[in-house]
C-alpha cells in the first residue's frame, strides 16, 4: 500500500543500500508530503537508519537517488537537519551542552565564520525551547538520557531547517521526556516543518505520526496513518520477510554477485 | 657535579649543543601534545602507535636514497611511509573480513619488521653517516643538530596553523563525524589533512622518543590532560603544557648522563605526570573521589549523630539535660567509630557542646537534628506511598536517603504528599 503524492518533500527513487554485501534497503521507491511527522517503523534490522543515512548522504546508495524538493542534497542542505542516535556519539568528550548546541549553527557557518550574537541568541532560544537553558554549562556526560536526547533536538533547531531527519529521538527517554518531545515536533509542524521520526513503538505511533512508512528492508507501505496502520499490513512488515527475497539476499552476499551489472 | 647540578646545567644552556636539544624536545613534543589531543578524542591510540612503528622502513630508505641524515630527507621519508601504513590498515579493515585490531597488528608488525631489516642491513653495509640510524629506535634527543630544530620549527609552526584553522571541523569531526557530514563538511579531506599532520608529527616525534615510544608521546598528554578540564580548547593547551614539560625534562635528565636514551625518560616523565592527573586531577581524579567519599562519610556521621538526640529526648519534648557518650553508644545504634567521628566533627562545627560530663546540642544541631528526623520521615511517607511499601519496610531505606535529600527536593515532596503531618508509622514529622 503506497501511496504517491504531489510536490513531495523527499522523493526516493529505487533507493538501494548494500552493506557487507547484503542488501540492508531494496528498492526503496516513496514520495512523502510536506508539513507532516511521518513515521519510519519496522523490525530491527529493517533498514531505518540506514534510509535516514542514506537520505542524508551519509551512506552512498548503490543504486538509485534522493531528491529532496525536488533538488538534489547538495542544492538544498541548509534547508535539511539530521538527527543522529544518542549512542551515536561519546557523551564523554569534553564539551558543555552549549557547545554542542552550538554546532548545530555550524550549518549555517560553514567551517571557519565564527558565530555571532545572533547565533548566540538563537541557540539560547533554541536550547529554552528543549528546557535546556539551566544546564547549557553543563559537561554533556552529567546529562540523563532524556536530555541528552533534547541537547541533539537543539541543535537540530538551531539550523532552523525545513525538513527533519531524525534517528529514534525518543530512545531512552522517560514518558514526560517523550510527551515534550513530542509536544514540541507538533509546534515545528505547525511552522510548516516537515519531520521523519524513526521509531520503533507501535503503541504510541497512532498517537504521534500523521503519515506512516513500514520498512522490512523492502518498503511494505506509505500513506496516511490511519490506512496503513492496519493488521494485515503490520503483519506484513513484521511477521517475517518475505522468504524467497531473504534467500536471494544471502545467495547476493555468499556468491559476492553484484546487485546489477554497471 | 652532581646529577641534580648536572641536571640543572641542561637549562642553563652552558654547552651550544644543551640549546639545541632544548629546543628540539620542547617543539617535538609541544606539537605532539596538540595533534595528539584529536588522535585521543577520536579513539584512535592504536592509530597512534601503527603510524609511529611504520616511519621506520621510511627513515631508513630515505637514508638509503639520500645516503645522509638530511632532516628533511628523513622526515619525508617518515610522513610517506607512516601514511601508506594508515592506508593500509584503513584498506585491509574496510575490504576484508579481518577486523580494524587485527589490521592494525598485522601493518604495525609488518612495516616494524620491515624497518628493522633494513636497518641491520645498513649497519653491516658499512656505510659512512649511518651510525646513529639506530637511535630512532628508542631515540636520542642529544643527536639533534641545529638543521633538525629548523625543521621542527617549521614543522610546527604549519601544523599549529593548520589545526587553529580547522579547529572546528576537527572539533566536530571528532565528536559526531555523522553530523559533520549531514552538514556538509568535506569529512574525507578532513580526515586526510589531519592524518597528515598527525603523521608529520609522529615522523618528527621520533627522533627525540623513538618509534617505540612516540604512540605515548602523541595519546599521554592529551589522557592526562582530560583529568583536569571539560573543555575541550583548556584540555589541548593543557596537553601542550604537559607535553613541552615533559620533553624537555626527560631531554635534560636523559642529558645528565650518556648512557641514558631520551624517549623512555620523556615517556616516564610524562606517565608520572599522567598517574598524578589521575590521582588528583579534578575531573574523576582517585583524590577527588576519596575526598568526596570522606565528606560523605563525615555529613552522614554528624547527621546520625545528631539525630539520636532528637530519639533521647522525645523530639526536643523532654529536657534530660547532658546526654552522656554512654548512653549515645547505648541508644544511638551506630557503630562506635562512626558516633566517635560524629562527636568529633558535631563538636568542631559547634553543633555539640560538653556540659556537665555529657553533650548537649547548640540550636544549629537542634535544627540539623530535627531537619535530619523530618527529611528521614517524609522519605518514609514518599516510599511508602510511591512505591507500595509498606511502613515496616521504609525504615531502611530511609536512614539513608536523609542524608541526601537537598531543601529543593524537600519542598518537592512535600508538595507531592500535600504537606503530611505524619509519617507511615503516625509519628509526627517536626517542622523546622
Amino acid at each position: 500500500m503506497i501511496t504517491e503524492v504531489k510536490d513531495p518533500s523527499i522523493e526516493t527513487h529505487n533507493l538501494t543500500v548494500v552493506y557487507n554485501k547484503k542488501p540492508a534497503i531494496w528498492n526503496i521507491d516513496f514520495t512523502l508530503p510536506k508539513g507532516q511527522i511521518i513515521g519510519i517503523m519496522g523490525p530491527n534490522g529493517s533498514g531505518k537508519s540506514t534510509l535516514l543515512k542514506s537520505i542524508m548522504g551519509i551512506v552512498d546508495p548503490n543504486i538509485g537517488y534522493v531528491r529532496i524538493f525536488d533538488e538534489t542534497l547538495d542544492e538544498v542542505r541548509d534547508r535539511v537537519s539530521y538527527v543522529p542516535q544518542r549512542q551515536s556519539v561519546d557523551w564523554d568528550f569534553p564539551a558543555s551542552v552549549y557547545d554542542v548546541v552550538a554546532m548545530g549553527r555550524y550549518a549555517r557557518k560553514g567551517m571557519f565564520k565564527r558565530l555571532n550574537k545572533a547565533d548566540h541568541e538563537v541557540i539560547l532560544e533554541c536550547l529554552d525551547k528543549v528546557n535546556l537553558l539551566p544546564y547549557q554549562n553543563r559537561q554533556i556526560s552529567q546529562l540523563s538520557g532524556g536530555q541528552q536526547q533534547r541537547v541533539f533536538l537543539a541543535r537540530a533547531l538551531t539550523q532552523e531547517a525545513d525538513v527533519y531527519l531524525m534517528d529514534e529521538p525518543l530512545v531512552g527517554v522517560d514518558a514526560s521526556t517523550e510527551q515534550s518531545i513530542i509536544t514540541l515536533l507538533k509546534q515545528m509542524k505547525s511552522e510548516g516543518k516537515t519531520i521523519l521520526v524513526v521509531h520503533h513503538d507501535l503503541h504510541t505511533a497512532s498517537d504521534y505520526f500523521d503519515w506512516l512508512v513500514l520498512l522490512n528492508t523492502r518498503l511494505v507501505a506509505s500513506g496516511p496513518f490511519s490506512e496503513v496502520f492496519a493488521e494485515d499490513i503490520l503483519k506484513d512488515t513484521y511477521g517475517g520477510q518475505l522468504t524467497t527475497l531473504s534467500k536471494i539476499a544471502s545467495l547476493l552476499k555468499e556468491k559476492s554477485f553484484p546487485m546489477r551489472h554497471k | 657535579m652532581t646529577w641534580w647540578q648536572e641536571f640543572i646545567s641542561f637549562f642553563s644552556f652552558a654547552e651550544p649543543n644543551v640549546e639545541i636539544v632544548f629546543w628540539g624536545s620542547l617543539l617535538l613534543s609541544a606539537v605532539s601534545g596538540l595533534v595528539g589531543s584529536f588522535t585521543f578524542l577520536r579513539k584512535q591510540s592504536l592509530i597512534g602507535d601503527v603510524i609511529a612503528h611504520s616511519v621506520l622502513p621510511g627513515i631508513c630508505l630515505a637514508f638509503l636514497i639520500g645516503k645522509e641524515k638530511d632532516p628533511a630527507y628523513l622526515l619525508i621519508g617518515a610522513t610517506i611511509a607512516g601514511w601508506l601504513s594508515t592506508v593500509a590498515v584503513d584498506f585491509i579493515s574496510s575490504r576484508s573480513k579481518i577486523k580494524s585490531d587485527t589490521a592494525i597488528a598485522l601493518v604495525l608488525s609488518v612495516f616494524f619488521g620491515l624497518g628493522v631489516l633494513i636497518l641491520t642491513n645498513i649497519q653491516h653495509s658499512g656505510m659512512a653517516n649511518q651510525s646513529g640510524l639506530d637511535q630512532f629506535i628508542f631515540g636520542r634527543a642529544s643527536a639533534m643538530n641545529p638543521a633538525d630544530v629548523q625543521v621542527f620549527a617549521v614543522v610546527d609552526i604549519l601544523i599549529t596553523l593548520v589545526v587553529l584553522l580547522f579547529f572546528r571541523a576537527f572539533k566536530l569531526l571528532s565528536f559526531d563525524p555523522q553530523f559533520a557530514q549531514s552538514i556538509g563538511f568535506p569529512l574525507d579531506l578532513l580526515r586526510v589533512i589531519l592524518s597528515v599532520i598527525t603523521v608529520a608529527t609522529v615522523a618528527m616525534g621520533v627522533q627525540a622518543v623513538g618509534v617505540v615510544l612516540m604512540s605515548a608521546l602523541l595519546i599521554t598528554p592529551a589522557a592526562a590532560a582530560r583529568f583536569w578540564t571539560d573543555r575541550i580548547r583548556v584540555m589541548m593547551i593543557l596537553a601542550v603544557v604537559i607535553s613541552a614539560a615533559s620533553g624537555v625534562i626527560g631531554a635534560a635528565i636523559s642529558y645528565t648522563s650518556s648512557g641514558m636514551p631520551t624517549g623512555p625518560w620523556i615517556v616516564i616523565v610524562l606517565s608520572a605526570m599522567a598517574l598524578l592527573s589521575s590521582l588528583v586531577g579534578k575531573n574523576k581524579g582517585l583524590l577527588q573521589a576519596r575526598l568526596l567519599r570522606w565528606s560523605n562519610d563525615r555529613k552522614i556521621a554528624i547527621e546520625n549523630t545528631l539525630k539520636s538526640f532528637f530519639y533521647l529526648t522525645d523530639g526536643f519534648e523532654d529536657d534530660p539535660g547532658p546526654i552522656s557518650s554512654k548512653t549515645l553508644r547505648e541508644k544511638s545504634r551506630m557503630h562506635r567509630a562512626d558516633l566517635r567521628r560524629g562527636i568529633f566533627f558535631s563538636r568542631l562545627k559547634g553543633f555539640l557542646k560538653k556540659e556537665n560530663g555529657g553533650w548537649v546540642l547548640s540550636e544549629e544541631g537542634e535544627k540539623i537534628s530535627k531537619e535530619t528526623v523530618r527529611k528521614h520521615r517524609l522519605w518514609e511517607l514518599y516510599i511508602s506511598k510511591f512505591m507500595h511499601l509498606k511502613p515496616d519496610h521504609v525504615h531502611d531505606d530511609a536512614e539513608g536517603i536523609e542524608h541526601i535529600i537537598t531543601p529543593e527536593i524537600e519542598a518537592e515532596l512535600e508538595e507531592l504528599l500535600e504537606f503530611p503531618e505524619t509519617d507511615p508509622h503516625d509519628k509526627a514529622i517536626p517542622k523546622v
